[in-house]
C-alpha cells in the first residue's frame, strides 16, 4: 500500500509561501460564496422572526413596504395618519383579538418612544416580562431588551424621531414637564424592538395636546377601548382570532383610505428582490471561484515543469508511476479541500462580522450560521478541484522517468 | 548511442565509469536500473531480464536491488534526515515499520549523522550527500549505482564520501557501480570502464573484457 503523503508534507513545506498564498486565494473565493448565501438567509430568518409578532397591520393609504419596515423594524418614515375612526371601527370587530394603535414621532436619547398599549408590549398578555411590569399609567414606559436604562429611571422625550431629526434638538423640542418613569423590560426580541421605548399612546398625544379618546372625564386612563374623539395614529397593528378573520380583515380595510397588509406577504415580496441580489452574487462568487481554480490549475501546470526533476527522482528511487499520480493528485486536491475549509470558516465569520453591524445599526438580530447549502458548495468545489487534479497527476503518471533526470 | 556489448558487472564488484562529457555514462546508469529501455539487447539481473517484468514489479525490482546517488543529492531540503531517508518506505509502505526506521536510524549513525534532527537545508553539501547514502541503502540494495557522487563536494568532503561508500559496500558486499570523473575515487575502485561516444574504449582497464 502506498502512502504519498510524506511526499505531499514535503513538497508542502518545500513551497509554503506558494501554496499558503494559493489555499487564501481559494479561501477568499469560497468565503465569497458562503457569506452571500449563509447572510441572506440568516437576513430571511431574522426578519421573518421580527414580524411574527405583526399578524395584520392597517396603515393610511400609501406604500405597504413603508408601512411594514417602519412598524415592524421601526425605519423613520413618514407615514400619513390613520384616522381615529378606523381605531374605534377595528376595536369594535367581532374577529380582533386586540388592536394596539402605533404612534411615532419622539425619541430619547435616539431611541423611538413609541406610543402604544400593554397589549403590543406583552402580545395581548401571552409573552410576559423580563423584568418589571407593564405601564398602568401614562408616565410610565416600559423599555427594550438594549434600552440603558434601568426600571425606575425617569426621563423626558423630545420631539422628532431619531433618524429623521438632522440636528440635534433644541430645548424647545424637549417635552419638558413631562417625565416618563421605567417600570418594565420586554425580552429580547432580536428586532429594532429591543431598542425601543414603549409608552401608552395617550401620553403621546397628550404631550402633543391631541384628544385621547377617552373623554374629558377620563383625564388619566389608558387603553382600550377609545371613544370616537380619538385622534389618529400612525399605524394600527391587529391581532386576529383566526385566520379567516385576518383575511377578511384584510379585505375590509383595503380601501381609498386605509390598506391593511400581512407584513409576511411584504417580506415574501422584499424577499424575491433580496433573492434576485443573492442569485447575482452568488454567479458572481461561483465565477470568481472558476476563474480562481482555473489559475490554481495553471500554477500546478507551471509548478509541474519544475517538479519533472524531482518527480523522475522519486521514480529511479523505485516510486511506481502510481505513487507520483497519487502525490501530485493529493497535492492539490488537499490545497483545494484546505482553501474551501478556509472559505467556510471565512465566510461564516464575514457573515457574523456583517450580522453583528447590522443588529448594532439596527436592532435586527440575524442568526447566522452555516447549512448544509454552504457546505455542498464548498463540496462541490473540492470535488471539482479533485476532478481538474488529475490533469497535472496524469502528465506526471506519462512522464518519461530519464528525461525527467536530465532536466 | 550507447553500445554495451561486452560490458558484465560481477557481484560484489565495484566498477567504475567515466569518460568525456555526453559519451553516455548517465544513460548506462539508466539503462541498467531499468529507467532507459536499450533498443536491443537485454539486461539481466540473475536469470530475470528485467524489461520483460511488469513496470509495476520493474519499479519494485529498482526499489528493493537499486539504491541512487545523485550529483546534487536530490533530497528534499525542508525534511529532516531522518524523513529523507525514510521517504522511499512510503512507496511501498503505508507507515514505516520498526525494523525499517531502526534501519534508517542506524544507517543515518553509520553516516555520522545519527543526532541530527534539523532540515537537510541547514546542513553542509559533504552532510547531504552522506544521507543522500543513507536514503539509498535503506533496503540494504545489493546493487548502489551513484552518478557523480564526489563532484559538488570539496575535496576533504568528497573523500569522507568515497571512505563512507567504499566502507559500506566492504560491510555489505554489495555492487557499485560510480559515474564520476574524480580520480580519487576511481582509483579506489576495483576496475574502471572509459566510455567514449556510448562504447566501451579501454578494454585494458576492463577486468572482465
Amino acid at each position: 500500500m502506498i502512502n504519498p503523503l510524506p511526499t505531499v508534507r514535503a513538497e508542502w513545506r518545500r513551497s509554503r509561501a506558494g501554496a499558503s498564498a494559493v489555499v487564501v486565494l481559494i479561501g477568499l473565493a469560497v468565503a465569497l460564496g458562503v457569506a452571500v448565501t449563509a447572510q441572506e438567509r440568516g437576513l430571511r430568518t431574522g426578519s421573518a422572526r421580527a414580524a411574527d409578532s405583526f399578524d395584520l397591520v392597517v396603515g393610511a393609504r400609501g406604500s405597504a413596504t413603508q408601512l411594514v419596515l417602519t412598524t415592524v423594524y421601526l425605519q423613520s418614515g413618514l407615514l400619513e395618519l390613520v384616522p381615529g375612526s378606523v381605531l374605534t371601527s377595528l376595536q369594535a370587530e367581532p374577529g380582533v383579538a386586540y388592536v394596539a394603535p402605533l404612534v411615532f414621532g419622539d425619541s430619547y436619547a435616539g431611541l423611538p418612544v413609541v406610543g402604544s398599549t400593554a397589549d403590543l408590549v406583552t402580545l395581548g398578555g401571552t409573552r410576559p416580562l423580563a423584568q418589571g411590569r407593564v405601564f398602568v399609567s401614562d408616565r410610565e414606559v416600559v423599555v427594550g431588551a438594549d434600552v440603558l436604562l434601568s426600571l425606575g429611571a425617569s426621563f423626558a422625550a423630545v420631539h422628532g424621531s431619531p433618524t429623521l431629526r438632522s440636528e440635534p434638538p433644541g430645548d424647545a423640542a424637549v417635552h419638558s414637564g413631562f417625565d416618563y418613569v421605567v417600570v418594565g423590560r420586554m425580552p429580547r426580541l432580536g428586532s429594532p424592538w429591543d431598542r425601543a421605548i414603549v409608552a401608552p399612546v395617550e401620553a403621546l398625544w397628550r404631550v402633543h395636546a391631541r384628544p385621547r379618546g377617552h373623554g374629558s372625564d377620563s383625564e388619566d386612563r389608558i387603553g382600550p377601548p377609545w371613544g370616537a374623539d380619538v385622534s389618529g395614529v400612525s399605524a394600527i397593528v391587529v391581532k386576529p382570532r383566526s385566520v379567516a378573520d385576518a383575511y377578511r380583515l384584510r379585505a375590509r380595510y383595503r380601501d381609498e383610505r386605509t390598506m391593511a397588509v400581512f407584513p409576511a406577504e411584504v417580506l415574501v415580496e422584499l424577499y424575491a428582490l433580496v433573492g434576485d441580489a443573492r442569485a447575482a452574487l452568488s454567479l458572481i462568487a461561483l465565477a470568481t471561484q472558476t476563474l480562481v481554480v482555473a489559475a490554481v490549475l495553471l500554477t500546478m501546470l507551471a509548478a509541474l515543469a519544475e517538479r519533472r526533476r524531482l518527480l523522475a527522482v522519486l521514480r529511479a528511487l523505485g516510486a511506481s508511476r502510481t505513487y507520483v499520480f497519487a502525490a501530485v493528485w493529493s497535492y492539490v486536491s488537499l490545497l483545494v479541500a484546505a482553501g474551501a475549509v478556509l472559505g467556510l470558516v471565512i465566510g461564516w465569520c464575514a457573515a457574523l462580522g456583517f450580522s453583528t453591524l447590522l443588529r448594532a445599526r439596527t436592532g435586527l438580530a440575524l442568526p447566522v450560521g452555516l447549512s448544509g447549502h454552504e457546505v455542498a458548495m464548498a463540496g462541490a468545489l473540492v470535488i471539482v478541484g479533485a476532478a481538474l487534479a488529475l490533469i497535472p497527476a496524469g502528465l506526471s503518471y506519462r512522464q518519461p522517468v530519464a528525461a525527467g533526470l536530465k532536466s | 548511442m550507447l553500445d554495451l556489448r561486452w560490458l558484465r558487472v560481477a557481484a560484489g564488484e565495484s566498477v567504475g565509469v567515466t569518460g568525456p562529457s555526453g559519451s553516455g555514462k548517465t544513460s548506462l546508469l539508466n539503462v541498467l536500473t531499468g529507467l532507459d529501455r536499450p533498443e536491443r539487447g537485454e539486461i539481466r539481473w540473475g536469470e530475470q531480464e528485467i524489461w520483460r517484468l511488469p513496470e509495476g514489479q520493474r519499479d519494485r525490482w529498482r526499489c528493493r536491488t537499486v539504491g541512487f546517488i545523485f550529483q546534487e543529492f536530490n533530497l528534499f531540503l525542508t525534511l529532516s534526515p531522518l524523513d529523507n531517508v525514510l521517504l522511499p518506505a512510503s512507496f511501498r509502505h503505508l507507515t514505516p515499520s520498526r525494523a525499517l526506521r531502526g534501519r534508517a536510524q542506524e544507517l543515518l549513525e553509520q553516516v555520522g549523522l545519527g543526532g541530527r534532527r534539523e532540515p537537510v537545508a541547514l546542513l553542509s553539501r559533504g552532510e547531504t550527500q552522506r544521507v543522500a547514502v543513507a536514503r539509498a541503502l535503506l533496503f540494504a540494495p545489493p546493487v548502489v549505482v551513484a552518478d557523480e557522487p564526489t563532484a559538488s563536494l570539496d575535496v576533504e568532503a568528497a573523500g569522507a564520501v568515497v571512505d563512507l561508500l567504499l566502507s559500506i559496500r566492504q560491510r555489505t558486499n554489495s555492487t557499485l557501480v560510480v559515474v564520476s570523473h574524480d580520480r580519487n575515487l576511481l582509483d579506489r575502485l576495483d576496475r574502471v570502464e572509459m566510455l567514449v561516444n556510448g562504447q566501451i574504449v579501454e578494454p585494458a582497464l576492463a577486468t572482465a573484457w
